[in-house]
C-alpha cells in the first residue's frame, strides 16, 4: 500500500484529525477510547503502526478486534474478537488501577490547562444549554497516563475558564475549598499524567510538563500560527510551533473509507473534484 | 417448577409507583426496557427519582411525558442518533427537574456498593472537578437529603488511612427502590442469563429492593441450569419475570436485534420542544399496547433490525444515514 502522503484534494477535514489523532498511539498500549472519531483513530493505530494495541471500551469489552467500526462502545461489534466481554465495573476498574496508557476523548469546552466541559454551558445553576453529562470523561482523564481530546474549534470552545471542569486537566480545583493546585498535588499516589494533546480542527496542541499550560505544536494546512492564536479566549502560547500537521497518506485513507468506516457513520470521504 | 413471579406488563407497571426510585438495565442506546417505559407512561407515573449508571433513550421518554422529577447519572443522550438529551435539557432549563451530576465510575462504584451492603464506595476519580463542587450539590440546595433513601451528602473527602494514598472521594451506595432489566433470557425461577457485555446489570439488580425482569424469551430453568457458568443473575435476585420479545425497541438486543437508529434520530429531532414530545407521545404510546406498537412498526422494520446470529448484529441496518 501506497505510504506517500496525499494530496489536499484526496482528503477532508475529518480525516486529517483522525489520522493526527491515530499517530498519538504508540504499538502495546492499553488504549480506552470514546465513541465518534476517537474509535475511528485508534482502530486506525491498530490497522497501521501499532497492531498490538488492547482496546478497552467502557460498555465492558476489553481487548476486543472490531472487523469494523462500532456505532458506539456498548454496540456488538465491539466484542468481536475480544479477550473477554464484561462491564463497566470491570472497565472502571482497570483504569482505576492504572492499567491504560491512553485515554481518546472528546470535549465541548477545553480551557488552557486542560480542563474539559461536557456538562453545560454557562451558569452551572442556570445553565444556557445542558449537555450530554460527564460519561466516563473524567474517570479515563484521571487514570490513563495520557489523554488525548479531539474536537471542534471554536473561540467559544476555547476558552479562559471552562463553565464546569468535568474532566480534570492539570491544573485543577481542590475542594472543599476550590483553590487551584497542580494535578499530581491533588492525585498522590492515584498520579500517572494526564492530558496530553488536544486536536482541534485547526492544530495539535500539546501542553508544558512544569506549567500544564497549553501551547500550539502543529497548525493545519492552511492555517496560521497568529490565526489559530486569534481563535482562543485565552493567550496561546506560539512559539514552540513544529510545522505544519502532517497529512494522511494514502494507505491511512484506505483504511478510513474501504475498511473501517465505508458507511460513512463519522467521517465523511471526500468526493473527487 | 414455577415460582409463580411470572407478572404481565400492566402488572410490572403497577409495581412502579409515584415517587419510586428506578433504574434500568443496559449502556446508553441497548437492552433498555422500552415495553415497560412505555407502560409507565401510559399509567402516566409521577414524581421518579431515576438513579442510572448512564441515561439513554429511556430517560429521554420518562422526563419527556413529565413522570420524573429527579435524575442522578452522569450522561444522557442517544449515541450517534442524537447528541444529548434534548427533554432533559429543556426541563433543567425550566427549573422542572432536579438533576445530581456524578461520573460514570462514580455512579458504577455507588452501585457496586449498594450492591454489597457497603454504605458507600470509596475512589479517586474526578477529584479535582466540579463534580465535587459543594455549591453543585442538587439535592443538598433541594433540602432532600434525609439519610434514608436520599444519602445525607452527595460526597465526603477523606484520607487513606491505610496506606497515606491521599485524597480520596467516599461516594453513597445508590440505594434504590426497583431495577427494571431487559434481557435475553430468563428462567422461569427468574435465573438470568445476558449475552454479551452485561454493562451493570448484576450490580443494579442486586442493588434495588425489587427486581423485575423483562426477556425476549422465559426459559425452562433447568436449560439454563445446565451451564450455570453462563449465567449472569441468581434466581433468588429477581422479584418478577415477564416476557416480552422486541421489548427494548428502539434500543438494541445483543444477538437478537439492532438500534433502530432512524427511530431515535426522529424522535431527538421531533422531541427538542414539548409540543414534539407530546405530539411524538400520542403517536407512538398512548392508546397502543404492546403488540400495537410492533404492528405499527411492521415486519420489514423488525426483520431489517433483526441480528445475524453469527456476528449478532443486523447487516440490514445502514447506519451512517
Amino acid at each position: 500500500m501506497d505510504k506517500e502522503f496525499a494530496k489536499p484534494e484526496e482528503y477532508g477535514l475529518a480525516d486529517l484529525l483522525c489520522c493526527a489523532a491515530s499517530r498519538e498511539v504508540q504499538d502495546n498500549e492499553i488504549v480506552f477510547a470514546g465513541t465518534g472519531l476517537p474509535m475511528v483513530a485508534i482502530m486506525l493505530a491498530q490497522k497501521t503502526h501499532a497492531p498490538n494495541l488492547k482496546l478497552i471500551f467502557e460498555a465492558g469489552t476489553l481487548d476486543g478486534r472490531p472487523p469494523e467500526i462500532p456505532t458506539s462502545v456498548g454496540d456488538a461489534r465491539c466484542e468481536m474478537g475480544a479477550s473477554r466481554s464484561s462491564g463497566l465495573h470491570d472497565a472502571f476498574s482497570i483504569a482505576q488501577r492504572g492499567y491504560v496508557d491512553l485515554g481518546f476523548l472528546g470535549g465541548a469546552e477545553v480551557d488552557q490547562y486542560g480542563n474539559v466541559n461536557t456538562t453545560c454551558i454557562g451558569d452551572y445553576l442556570n445553565p444556557e444549554l445542558r449537555l450530554t453529562g460527564s460519561g466516563g470523561n473524567p474517570d479515563i482523564n484521571s487514570f490513563a497516563r495520557r489523554t488525548v481530546f479531539i474536537m471542534v474549534h471554536e473561540k467559544r470552545r476555547f476558552t479562559e475558564q471552562v463553565s464546569y471542569i468535568t474532566s480534570p486537566g492539570w491544573r485543577v480545583r481542590k475542594w472543599p475549598g476550590g483553590e487551584t493546585v497542580h494535578r499530581r498535588e491533588l492525585y498522590g499516589a492515584a498520579y500517572r499524567g494526564g492530558p496530553s494533546a488536544v486536536i482541534s480542527t485547526l492544530g495539535v496542541f500539546r501542553f508544558d510538563d512544569e506549567s500544564g499550560r497549553i501551547y500550539l505544536d502543529t497548525c493545519h494546512a492552511g492555517n496560521s500560527p497568529e490565526q489559530v492564536r486569534d481563535m482562543c479566549q485565552f493567550d496561546l502560547d506560539i512559539t514552540r510551533v513544529s510545522g505544519e500537521t502532517l497529512p494522511p497518506t494514502r494507505e491511512e485513507l484506505h483504511f478510513i473509507h474501504e475498511v473501517l468506516d465505508p458507511g460513512q457513520i463519522f467521517i465523511p470521504k471526500v468526493k473527487p473534484v | 417448577m414455577s415460582s409463580g413471579k411470572r407478572i404481565t406488563l400492566q402488572q410490572a407497571a403497577e409495581i412502579v409507583k409515584n415517587g419510586s426510585s428506578l433504574t434500568f438495565s443496559g449502556f446508553t442506546i441497548w437492552r433498555r426496557p422500552f415495553a415497560l417505559v412505555y407502560e409507565l407512561i401510559r399509567q402516566r407515573r409521577k414524581g421518579l427519582h431515576l438513579i442510572e449508571v448512564n441515561g439513554g433513550p429511556q430517560t429521554e421518554f420518562l422526563v419527556g411525558a413529565g413522570c420524573v422529577d429527579i435524575w442522578e447519572s452522569c450522561w444522557v443522550g442517544h449515541e450517534l442518533y442524537g447528541k444529548y438529551g434534548a427533554n432533559l435539557s429543556r426541563k433543567v432549563g425550566n427549573k422542572e427537574i432536579l438533576v445530581e451530576d456524578y461520573s460514570h465510575a462514580e455512579m458504577m462504584f455507588r452501585f457496586s456498593a449498594a450492591a454489597s451492603g457497603a454504605p458507600y464506595a470509596v475512589t479517586q476519580t474526578s477529584l479535582g472537578t466540579d463534580i465535587h463542587n459543594p455549591a453543585y450539590d442538587t439535592l443538598g440546595n433541594a433540602g432532600l437529603r434525609d439519610g434514608r433513601r436520599i444519602p445525607k451528602h452527595k460526597y465526603r473527602f477523606t484520607e487513606d488511612p491505610f496506606f497515606g494514598a491521599g485524597a480520596q472521594v467516599m461516594v453513597p451506595a445508590a440505594k434504590v427502590d426497583i431495577a427494571i432489566l431487559c434481557v435475553q433470557q430468563v428462567g422461569e425461577e427468574g435465573t438470568v442469563r445476558v449475552n454479551g457485555q452485561f454493562y451493570s446489570d448484576p450490580e443494579v439488580a442486586r442493588a434495588a429492593d425489587v427486581t423485575i425482569v423483562m426477556a425476549e424469551e422465559i426459559v425452562p430453568e433447568e436449560y439454563l441450569r445446565r451451564e450455570s457458568d453462563l449465567n449472569t443473575i441468581t434466581s433468588f435476585e429477581v422479584d418478577h419475570i415477564l416476557e416480552v420479545p422486541f421489548g427494548a425497541h428502539p434500543t438494541g438486543m445483543f444477538g437478537r436485534y439492532d438500534v433502530d437508529g432512524a427511530f431515535l434520530k426522529d424522535f431527538y429531532a421531533r422531541t427538542r420542544t414539548q409540543e414534539g414530545f407530546d405530539d411524538f407521545a400520542k403517536e407512538w404510546i398512548y392508546g397502543l399496547d404492546h403488540l400495537g406498537y410492533l404492528e405499527k412498526l411492521g415486519w420489514p422494520k423488525m426483520l431489517n433490525l433483526k441480528a445475524n446470529t453469527a456476528l449478532k448484529y443486523s447487516t440490514g441496518v445502514k447506519r451512517g444515514q
